[in-house]
């Protein structure tokens, strides 16, 4: 028992620290360096940065070079099988043209139309410029589904920097270099989409299923039971990781689960476009004076006086047209108070006749009655009655006689 | 069968092939991916540095094996130094099974390469996933793990014969 446990710890000790003839280090000592390195390479240490920089743009050059050979039999092959469909794919190719052509007039009106709306909601509009980079290693990783591109951080690409094939987005920098960047692709198990989906305008964020598509997953609202079969899906915009409108995939929908089928082959890429992004207002009537503004503060206080100066003018021109208007209503008003107080006159003078003609008519009842009744009322001799003129005889008269 | 002359320079480049196949399949990712078959692939290093450290090859030299999984993570877009990690972890557990055999046999060294193979991949999907916050999908994993194993056989034929092209 003793013996074997000695036969053990002999072969571990001969194999960690005993250094063969031609060996410089021991395998234990260079275990050790691996692991520093790697708890190294977990922080954001600037030296570790430089140096994996610096072996980054050696190894990924050096890769293209040592990939030509593979490269160039399977590209061989491609071209082979391709001549041999050539005829078949220049008809459909024919057909998809026209149709293309004609969606294209449709695609100009909406982004025109997109950016007058833009500007209408004063919004920030991204004034872009895509470089045409080449992509230098692909190896279709099974693990991590990533390219090496020959631009980098020389070129202004900076980690985040969307990447396209053609109009279609395929990825986003996440490793920068001064003359290689490291894309990581759509299909990555660690790649997150968000993306619109039309028709119904459904918000869902695409994760990559490590193959060449993704699935939809964190659906807002859980609409996942009104996506439609081959429905669209365009960035949304949304956490301003990707740029927002840029047609992404077409949707698969089998059973509860929803794929999404990138528009383009990661398998087949071979240049890439970068965007470089600089943000601008986009108000149309002050975008000269905006560049003013961000070139000097001078610029920015006479724009500003220029701002305020057409503000009192317009101010000035409104309150002169007010009081004009002020001095018209008021001898309005004037002419209009003579009208009411001739009018007013009218009045008086006419209620005056109605109240004399009401007396008169009474007066003239009296009268009536008096020649018919007098007798009955006047006092005499033998009867008993009112002496004339007062006020119980006119009684009398207009009672018709009665006392 | 191959002759060569010692001090032949073509000699000395089939002496270093070994290390020269390490670096172009580590650089090139060498694992026929573009077959376009569904999870395959194989991990040729793991096969490479498992055989010629097992057989104890005297240009294998530990610090290039370390430096070829540098190499290798600069490449796949690994954190450095998890490749070099893995390798050097291969070379001990070959070089431990050296030391303690005494009458060689194909089947257990096959089985012990699965063994190793699995162990190490673990060990590399934990690092991954648990230090590093990578999302990794484990049949990937599986898959290539059984995939290097199956080609060990094929392979170590092919390994055989370079070695006895050597030796004569």
């Amino acid at each position: 028992m003793a013996s074997s446990r000695d036969d053990f710890i002999i072969a571990i000790r001969s194999a960690f620290l005993k250094k063969e003839t031609q060996q410089k280090f021991s395998l234990l000592s260079l275990l050790f360096i691996s692991i520093l390195i790697i708890i190294l390479s977990s922080f954001n240490f600037k030296i570790v940065n430089n140096l994996r920089n610096t072996i980054n743009e050696i190894v990924y050059r050096s890769s293209f070079v040592v990939s030509i050979p593979e490269n160039l039999i399977i590209n061989s092959y491609k071209t082979i099988t391709e001549y041999s469909n050539f005829y078949d794919e220049y008809k459909l190719n024919k057909k998809k043209l026209e149709n293309l052509k004609s969606k294209e007039v449709l695609n100009e009106i909406i982004v025109s139309e997109n950016k007058e709306l833009k500007n209408l909601i004063e919004d920030f509009t991204l004034t872009t410029s895509k470089i045409l980079a080449k992509v230098i290693v692909d190896h279709d990783s099974p693990f991590l589904k990533t390219i090496i591109i020959n631009k980098g951080s020389a070129e202004g690409l900076k980690i985040g920097t969307n990447i396209f094939d053609k109009n279609y987005l395929i990825g986003r920098v996440i490793e920068t270099n001064f003359k290689t960047s490291r894309v990581l692709l759509l299909s990555d198990l660690n790649s997150s989409v968000p993306i619109s989906i039309t028709p119904g305008n459904i918000q869902a964020i695409v994760i990559g299923d490590g193959k060449n598509s993704g699935e939809i997953k964190y659906i807002k609202g859980n609409l996942i039971e009104e996506i439609q079969d081959q429905s669209i899906g365009y960035t949304s915009g949304t956490g301003d990781l990707f740029r927002s409108g840029v047609p992404v995939g077409r949707l698969t929908v089998n059973n509860e689960s929803v794929y999404l089928n990138f528009y383009s082959d990661f398998s087949q890429l071979k240049y890439v476009f970068a965007e470089i992004e600089k943000k601008n207002v986009n108000q149309k009537n002050l975008s000269s004076q905006v560049d003013e503004l961000t070139s000097s503060n001078q610029n920015t206080e006479a724009i500003k006086l220029k701002l305020l100066n057409d503000q009192i003018k317009i101010l000035n021109e409104t309150n002169s047209k007010f009081i004009e208007e002020n001095k018209n209503l008021v001898s309005e008003t004037e002419n209009l108070n003579s009208i009411n107080i001739n009018l007013k006159q009218i009045i008086k003078k006419q209620i005056d006749e109605i109240n004399q003609n009401k007396t008169d008519q009474k007066e003239l009842e009296f009268l009536r009655l008096n020649l018919l009744y007098s007798s009955k009322c006047q006092k005499s001799a033998f009867k008993k009655g009112y002496k004339i003129g007062t006020s119980e005889y006119r009684k009398c008269i207009l009672n018709r006689g009665d006392y | 069968m191959i002759s060569f002359q010692k001090k032949n320079w073509l000699y000395k480049v089939y002496t270093w092939l070994p290390v020269l196949v390490l670096y172009i399949s580590v650089l090139n990712e060498f694992d026929f991916n573009y077959i376009d078959l569904q999870y395959f692939s194989f991990n040729f290093p793991f096969l490479l540095i498992f055989y010629f450290t097992l057989k104890e090859y005297s240009r294998f030299d530990f610090l290039l094996v370390f430096i070829s999984g540098l190499v290798n993570d600069t490449v796949v877009g690994l954190p450095l130094g998890i490749s070099s990690f893995s390798y050097i972890l291969v070379c001990i557990f070959a070089a431990y099974l050296r030391n303690i055999t005494i009458r060689p046999n194909l089947i257990k060294d096959w089985f012990y390469f699965l063994f190793i193979i699995s162990l190490i991949n673990s060990i590399n999907y934990s690092v991954l996933f648990f230090f590093f916050s990578f999302e990794l999908d484990i049949m990937f994993y599986v898959v290539n793990n059984f995939f290097t194993f199956l080609l060990y056989m094929p392979i170590i034929s092919f390994f055989d014969k370079y070695l006895q092209a050597i030796n004569d």
